[in-house]
């Protein structure tokens, strides 16, 4: 039993308490919700749509944490992990801070008066679709890492490929995040579903009540 | 293997190890007996929302002695002949 045997069983328990789909269905609600602000936006020239994906998170924490009280402890347990991966999590959440205030540095100078900045507006313009999918591809590939889940590698690759597809034929970027979040959506409720019938409700630890230790 | 599962966590229920182990009720409970006798599983029961739930973890004599048994596994395998 050495150390990678161990990391093994620590990304096979973590794999198991996260088989439940919850992951997919909210994280592709929420591609959903930035596809819908979108749409809205342009569809009535209105922005402030962009309000609903940005109040998502709020809301979605609590949901969270009875989606996993009601549907999943029941059925397979809890477990409570060390507090290295939540470590690691934090780490990509602060990394992800941080680029995103790189990104928005980057919009601030493309938006300023100087020379090269209208070169930046110009390449930001211009393949902003494959900047995303990248973007989308990375943070996806970090999460898939440290969470141990190998579909969300599937996510964001296939998030890429969709957004670089949308880049050469111009498909409006709503409808190709409503089509991506859509397949989240739906492969989340496919596993949620699967996850159910493979786990029938549990009445608690009947055993130890019958045979206490 | 009931040791390799609560080192890697910091605390499992009763269920949680059940299935990850695919070990019967009583087989469980009886493993997990024993390792409370030996002071390497701490076993909590409590009562959440009217049916019992049993928390497991590792004691730090638990996490010590598989640190040990996981060494003393090494080292074998190390003094093996090529």
């Amino acid at each position: 039993m050495n150390e990678s045997s161990l990391r093994e069983v620590k990304k096979r328990t973590y794999m198991s308490y996260h088989q439940d789909g919850l992951v997919d269905i909210f994280v592709g609600i929420y591609v959903l919700l930035f596809a819908l602000g979108i749409l809205l936006m342009t569809l009535t020239d209105f922005s402030t749509w962009f309000v609903i994906p940005a109040i998502f998170p709020a809301i979605m924490v609590p949901i969270w944490v009875q989606a996993k009280k009601q549907i999943t402890m029941p059925r397979i347990g809890f477990v409570k992990f060390g507090s290295r991966g939540q470590t690691k999590l934090m780490a990509i959440f602060i990394g992800l801070m941080v680029a995103g205030l790189g990104v928005f540095m980057v919009f601030a100078f493309a938006s300023s008066t100087q020379p090269w900045a209208s070169m930046v507006r110009e390449l930001l313009i211009s393949n902003g679709m494959i900047i995303i999918g990248i973007g989308a591809a990375t943070i996806s590939g970090l999460f898939a890492y440290t969470m141990g889940l190998n579909r969300l590698y599937a996510y964001g690759l296939s998030t890429l490929a969709l957004l670089g597809i949308g880049h050469f034929i111009t498909i409006p970027f709503g409808y190709l995040l409503l089509i991506i979040g859509l397949v989240i959506v739906i492969n989340g409720f496919v596993l949620l579903m699967r996850f159910i019938r493979r786990y029938p409700l549990s009445q608690g630890d009947k055993a130890l009540v019958e045979k206490p230790f | 293997m009931i040791m390799t599962q609560l080192y890697v966590v910091e605390s499992a229920d009763f269920l949680f190890l059940q299935h990850q182990l695919q070990l019967t009720p009583g087989n469980l409970s009886s493993h997990l007996s024993k390792l409370e006798e030996a002071g390497y599983v701490e076993i909590v029961k409590e009562f959440i929302e009217r049916k019992p739930h049993t928390a497991l973890k590792l004691t730090q004599r638990g996490r010590s002695a598989f640190k040990g048994y996981q060494q003393n596994l090494k080292q074998v395998f190390t003094d093996l002949p090529e």
